[in-house]
């Protein structure tokens, strides 16, 4: 919409006839599609490993990678992070300096989103620089306790009951929360905004029949539900992360089809109307973008939820051996708790700081997008 | 009419719903690879038995070789006739299994459901009527902490603390000892004692401190809403005490919307919180019992624990949407 001003400022400032269209057209038309060409090349690349990863019935080694399921799912949806949030944002510097200005009087806020990015940054990239904790297994090196309790900085957040460093799990853990937290949200805004949508545009039945269904699984407790379907299916992450994303979107559907229901009665939807758009057209130019604020405020409110919720289910026992979830290794480390207090603790700390930073950014960025 | 109308449809409503519920789960048996046969299958492996057999002896013990529909229909009557089956973990039928569970996870969830609501109100009305005061910051702290502190971790802090360091720490040179708390729940003292309510100080302040901080911010923004209302203004004109205007004026129209997040916000929290709560205290309420069935493939008892906090729930929010008609007047239950 920025860009849209800017445009119109440019050319103001001429006399009507000297405007060249083609040139504003030219422009205009290059910048988007170089985004999109760029980020549809990623996307089909990314989709093309993914394939030839499962395709060969045994997953094979990448460049000496070997991405997991929810590893590829987690980096598409990095890209579809940095394109449609990034990406908007450095386009439209005049848009991103208003909420910045607002966001940034909340220096709590601002504190945790640095945080929270650089959780992001040793998540994606740690696992690449320290070596999986199961290969500092040393049972010589077992109960080493951290740098501040008298330890060595050998070992600088201390060893657990197999020698192995707290410092690679929780790097690793990193990763797993980032992974849970993100890509269940995007599958919960994906759904909840395509089935809000939906039902406030289409109406009738249609939209009876969708929050029925909204109010229906509003009502199922997700943790009783999650812990049946994984004692049916078996403990996977990848199974756990769409869990959350399918089963955790009523919230954000319910606020989608509220709020484009408002702004369907809004001055440039009728415009949109008078000068002929469809139906559809309306919905995906209009009404989406305008409630996107709405929608990625309560999206990061979403995130810790979702990140909670894995974590306790690790904590009970319920996911994959191989995943070095937070949960899991707070609970490894209960037995010892009297002796070697820090292999609980320190991942929870880890854990709490996370989820506290995303409530303290989703609810600066609602004050900052929402100044209702 | 309206009104009668609304509550014959949402009654229609909660039974289709619990329909749908109890189909799901039998839509979801029927398609998972049923734990129990492969378990069985397992076993007879491991004693050199042929496993293919022991699954089809297994399905068809439990009829689970007939056709879909007619399977359905018993499974649905089972289900409403409160049939629930045999548990092998318990060694007794899922009902009496359910019947010595539920004593002792309603010792502590009641008390956690009271202590949230109650105090959780207070606290968010109080600082809604003292806005940008001391108190109201700190109201808000203890909110972000509550809601973001992983209950299972501050669980364990909590055992450390007053468990393991109490035992032997001293403030001052008063030995910290008489503080410290059973960290582990002793089922033989009975109900209504002093060690007992001891014993369950840990568990209700863990598992009523998330929902506490979900009430007191949900109160805290309803109150605001209502604090600068025309008619607060004009109660505290007419010389209306701060304690008159909070209970008179702004509780009773803050209690309708306060009500609907309570069912739903309320039991989410606390069922989630309940099964952590029960595997690290080891109280043998349902939550553990639901652990021990999901580790030894227990099915009949695992869709048990499964079906009662959906049940719950639906209840729940039947009661809740009743208790919103005849609350607030302003509803308009005229179109659906």
């Amino acid at each position: 919409m920025a860009a849209e001003d800017a445009t119109s400022r440019d050319t103001g400032a001429h006399a009507f006839e000297e405007i060249d269209w083609d040139r504003i057209d030219a422009r205009g038309g290059r910048s988007v599609d170089g985004w999109a060409i760029t980020e549809a090349a990623i996307l089909v690349g990314l989709l093309a490993g993914f394939v030839y990863d499962y395709s060969a019935g045994t997953p094979t080694e990448l460049i000496g990678l070997d991405p997991t399921a929810v590893e590829w799912l987690f980096s598409i949806v990095l890209v579809l992070g940095t394109f449609h949030v990034a990406v908007p944002l450095a386009e439209n510097p005049r848009l991103t300096a208003r909420y910045w200005r607002t966001f940034r009087k909340n220096r709590v806020a601002v504190g945790s989103l640095g945080f929270l990015l650089s959780i992001l940054a040793l998540g994606v990239v740690g696992p690449m620089i320290w070596v999986p904790p199961n290969e500092t297994i040393d049972f010589a090196t077992a109960y080493r306790p951290p740098v501040f309790a008298g330890g060595s900085w050998a070992h600088a957040l201390g060893t657990d009951a197999q020698g192995r460093h707290l410092w690679h799990l929780i790097v690793y853990g990193m990763r797993v929360s980032m992974e849970v937290g993100l890509v269940s949200t995007a599958i919960a805004i994906s759904i909840g905004t395509v089935v809000g949508a939906t039902a406030a545009h289409v109406g009738g039945y249609v939209d009876e029949g969708l929050m029925r269904y909204v109010d229906l699984q509003q009502t199922f407790p997700v943790f009783v539900l999650l812990l049946f379907l994984v004692y049916l299916f078996g403990p996977s992450l990848l199974f756990i992360v769409v869990l959350y994303g399918f089963f955790g979107w009523e919230g954000i559907g319910r606020l989608v089809r509220s709020e484009t229901l408002q702004r369907t009665e809004a001055v440039y939807v009728r415009a949109a109307e008078a000068a002929g758009a469809g139906r559809w057209w309306i919905v995906r130019r209009h009404l989406i973008p305008n409630v996107s604020g709405t929608v990625i405020t309560a999206a990061t409110l979403a995130i810790p939820t979702f990140i909670l919720g894995e974590a306790a289910l690790a904590f009970l026992g319920f996911s994959d051996p191989a995943v070095f979830s937070w949960g899991r290794t707070i609970a490894a480390g209960r037995s010892d708790l009297a002796s070697a207090p820090w292999i609980s603790t320190i991942p929870g700390v880890f854990l709490f700081l996370t989820v506290l930073a995303f409530n303290f950014v989703g609810d600066a960025l609602r004050d900052a997008m929402d100044p209702r | 009419m309206g009104m009668k109308w609304y509550v014959v449809r949402r009654v229609a409503w909660a039974l289709v719903a619990t329909w749908i519920a109890v189909s799901l789960t039998f839509g979801l048996l029927v398609a998972s690879p049923t734990p129990g046969a492969d378990a069985a299958a397992a076993q007879a492996a491991a004693q050199g038995l042929d496993p293919e057999q022991a699954r089809d002896r297994y399905l068809s013990q439990r009829g689970l070789d007939r056709p879909i529909t007619e399977q359905y229909v018993e499974y649905m009557t089972d289900v409403l006739t409160l049939e629930w089956g045999y548990s092998v973990s318990q060694e007794e039928t899922v009902i009496e299994a359910l019947s010595e569970g539920w004593v002792n996870s309603a010792q502590y969830f009641i008390p956690a459901v009271l202590i949230s609501v109650l105090l959780g109100w207070s606290i968010g009305l109080y600082s809604a009527l003292n806005q940008y005061t001391l108190t109201d910051y700190l109201g808000s702290l203890v909110a972000y902490f509550g809601i973001s502190i992983p209950n299972f971790w501050f669980a364990i802090v909590l055992i450390l603390i007053v468990g393991v360091w109490f035992r032997d720490a001293s403030l001052l040179g008063v030995s910290l000892a008489p503080l410290s708390l059973r960290t582990f729940y002793d089922a033989s003292y009975p109900v209504f004692s002093v060690a007992n309510a001891k014993q369950l100080i840990l568990p209700v302040v863990v598992l009523s401190t998330a929902s506490l901080a979900g009430q007191m911010r949900y109160s805290r923004a309803q109150a605001l809403e209502y604090a600068r209302a025309p008619f607060v203004k004009t109660a505290r004109a007419k010389g209306a005490s701060s304690w008159r205007v909070l209970t008179r004026h702004v509780l009773r129209v803050a209690l309708v919307p306060l009500s609907t997040i309570l069912i739903v916000d309320v039991l989410a929290v606390l069922f989630a919180g309940s099964f952590i709560i029960e595997a690290i205290f080891q109280i043998p309420g349902l939550g553990r019992l639901a652990l021990e069935a999901i580790l030894v493939k227990d099915t009949p008892l695992v869709l048990a624990v499964t079906l009662i906090p959906v049940f719950i729930a639906i209840v729940g929010n039947l009661l809740q949407d009743l208790a919103y008609v005849v609350l607030d007047p302003r509803i308009d239950y005229g179109d659906r």
